[in-house]
């Protein structure tokens, strides 16, 4: 197959793709701090209860939360995958090894993991499974020697979609205003070209309706201004929704490129795979380095010691305790001594926050009503 | 050195030549015209016996990415009658594994014959060109299915699946509980947009247009064409029927004693087969009316 040269940031280089290089206005993007998550799935049934709750959508999660290293949904989407494009290299921050793009099979488009059907038949197995055995007589060592994570996800309204790339007859389309990928539901038959190729498997299979459909990125709340249900259901305050300019373009204030371009703490998923995905991590401090290295690239280590450093580090910390905070997609952040501040497109205060929330100590003993205090909720 | 470049010229322009020469000479094919009515023949009817079919090779799609390695499907046997009135194809292919069960990842068996929609001037044989459509009849098993067993759904793809409630199925009746099927489908994307692929049908065979890969359009409210499917032994045996004549003025039209190009295509569904990865005919044939 002919392919087309693109441009691919999250690779330091130019990479294969089937079209040519066209990027949306703004791209919508999505950042996960994978140090907060507890995998409560309220993420996943706010995207459920608002998008996936019809007849041919029981098992199918637009957004979920898998825990690493052994879940995930569809099972083995990950490993399935990596093994197939076997073993590649970095060369500093740039990739030397091929992308799914470059990997392709003879007269493909794309190398691809088929997922069967009982892969997506158990959407959460695994579910807090340590990556090791316990020993009988473990205690509890710092860091921990037994490691696990949760990792949720979403859609990445890739920059390079593998989905759209793959449809034979133009049923997916990348929009200019937002970037976000779409499934014409009037438009698709049904030949899971875009499920076969997705290597992220969020395309997904309708067998009521008979054809194939995805994560819509929330775009009625985007076009109003405000960030996906899963951001905002987020009780953990983990997540945060906007847009990601690409790092030439990338503004210190608005709180995507800090993380993603400025601090480099927000790491994408998976980027050798080739289709620039828009889901940016902050990694798990306590995850073996070549493990992250694996999921999210050369710069895991560097973004851990900055994490690691946000207590001291005031614009850092301010920001994060944004996280969570409103359901308006900030386009820009400013972070004073104790006061972190969000504002709108119009440069409007949507959301002001304490830095460090303050902090009241009461006497143990409460002499108006004669009783001890508990410190229990 | 330039007598031969000379000399390899017109090896190739006679190469060439004989290369347009054969694509202009048709495989015949041939509609018997029998005195039965042959809008209701059957897969199994005596007719067939008395028809001696043709054997088309298949070859795999080669020419739109993603083109399958190979295909499961060689050769398949073409037989056709006519009363006149009415004509009728009837396909048949061996097949070890019958896929008509919808699932995830369950690709549907599936054949289809294509016919130019003009003759002149003819459109490619591989889904038309711009401006040049073409008229494809496509039978999938799954729709022989759903006639044979009633509209295949989650339930019956997946019996044990579990599911809480579905919106708008409230088990409590009281104010605001009584919704119209209209507006439980709004839950269910492809019927919300009117999709053809997420409604029942009339008949198993679809009617679509093309004028090009990837501009395959279902002919909606257009049912001219019934048809029959019976797997056994390892064998699919496909009949399709329909009007010589029709109203529809971007349908194949048959006019006996006349020809008409002709082009067929058939999906294995367990080997995944599906879209562009079937088995085609490498070229038109040509169909005689009789």
């Amino acid at each position: 197959m002919q392919m087309r040269k693109v441009y691919n940031w999250q690779l330091g280089r130019n990479a294969a793709y089937i079209y040519p290089q066209s990027r949306p206005k703004k791209q919508w993007a999505i950042i996960f701090d994978l140090n907060k998550c507890i995998s409560c799935q309220t993420c996943s049934l706010a995207c459920k209860t608002t998008w996936t709750s019809g007849k041919g959508q029981e098992y199918m999660f637009w957004n979920n939360v898998e825990t690493k290293p052994y879940g995930g949904y569809p099972i083995g989407w990950d490993i399935g995958i990596l093994a197939k494009l076997g073993f590649q290299e970095w060369e500093g921050d740039k990739y030397i090894g091929k992308t799914l793009f470059e990997a392709a099979e003879k007269d493909e488009k794309i190398l691809q993991h088929l997922s069967e059907d009982e892969d997506w038949a158990h959407p959460n197995l695994g579910e807090d499974e340590v990556a090791a055995t316990v020993n009988k007589g473990d205690w509890i060592t710092m860091p921990h020697r037994i490691w696990m994570f949760y990792l949720p996800r979403t859609c990445a309204h890739c920059t390079y979609p593998a989905c759209l790339s793959a449809c034979p007859r133009k049923a997916i389309y990348k929009r200019e205003e937002d970037g976000i990928v779409l499934v014409d539901q009037s438009r698709c038959r049904g030949y899971r070209e875009c499920v076969r190729s997705c290597p992220y498997k969020k395309t997904m299979f309708n067998v009521e309706t008979r054809i194939s459909e995805k994560c819509i990125g929330c775009y009625p709340k985007i076009e109003k201004g405000e960030m996906t249900q899963c951001v905002t259901n987020c009780i953990g305050k983990i997540r945060l929704n906007g847009f990601v300019s690409t790092p030439d373009k990338s503004q210190k204030d608005n709180p995507m490129d800090y993380l993603i371009h400025e601090r480099k703490i927000a790491l994408p998923l998976y980027p050798q795979f080739g289709t620039e995905p828009n889901c940016y991590y902050i990694p798990p401090i306590h995850v073996p380095l070549p493990y992250l290295e694996q999921m999210f690239g050369p710069g895991s280590g560097k973004a851990i010691e900055a994490y690691k450093n946000a207590k001291d580090d005031l614009t850092l910390k301010g920001l994060l305790v944004l996280f969570g905070s409103m359901e308006r997609m900030l386009s820009s952040f400013k972070v004073d001594k104790d006061i972190a501040r969000g504002y709108d497109e119009k440069g409007s205060e949507v959301v002001k926050v304490p830095i460090t929330e303050p902090m009241y100590i009461r006497d143990f003993y409460d002499k108006k009503l004669k009783t001890y205090r508990h410190n229990t909720p | 050195m330039i007598r031969k470049i000379i000399i390899l010229t017109l090896c190739l322009l006679a190469a060439g030549r004989l290369v347009s020469a054969e694509q202009k000479k048709f495989v015949e094919l041939i509609s018997y015209k029998k005195s039965l009515d042959v809008s209701k023949v059957g897969p199994h009817d005596e007719v067939w016996k008395a028809v001696t079919p043709y054997k088309q090779p298949l070859q795999r799609q080669s020419l739109v990415f993603p083109k399958p390695a190979d295909v499961s499907v060689k050769e398949v046997l073409i037989q056709s009658v006519n009363d006149g009135k009415h004509i009728a194809f009837r396909l048949s292919w061996k097949d070890a594994t019958l896929d008509d069960g919808i699932k995830i990842m369950n690709f549907s068996d599936s054949a289809a014959i294509q016919f130019p929609v003009k003759k002149d001037p003819l459109p490619k044989d591989f889904m038309g060109e711009p401006k040049k459509p073409v008229h494809i009849l496509h039978w999938r098993a799954w729709r022989s299915r759903d006639k044979k067993d009633g509209f295949q759904t989650v339930k019956t793809a997946y019996p044990n699946m579990t599911n809480d409630m579905y919106v708008f199925d409230y088990t409590v009746k009281g104010t605001g509980t009584e919704k119209t099927q209209a507006e439980k489908d709004i839950f269910i994307p492809g019927k919300a947009a009117g999709n053809p692929l997420s409604f029942d049908h009339k008949e198993i065979i679809e009617e679509l247009s093309a004028e090009g890969a990837g501009t395959l359009t279902s002919k909606k409210g257009i049912e001219n064409t019934t048809g029959e499917a019976v797997w056994k032994n390892g064998e699919w045996i496909v009949v399709f029927r329909r009007p010589l004549i029709v109203s529809d003025n971007e349908s194949v039209q048959f006019k006996t004693g006349e020809k008409m190009p002709i082009a067929f295509a058939v999906w294995d569904g367990s080997k995944n087969e599906s879209a562009g990865r079937k088995a085609v005919s490498p070229a038109w044939a040509e169909i005689e009316v009789k």
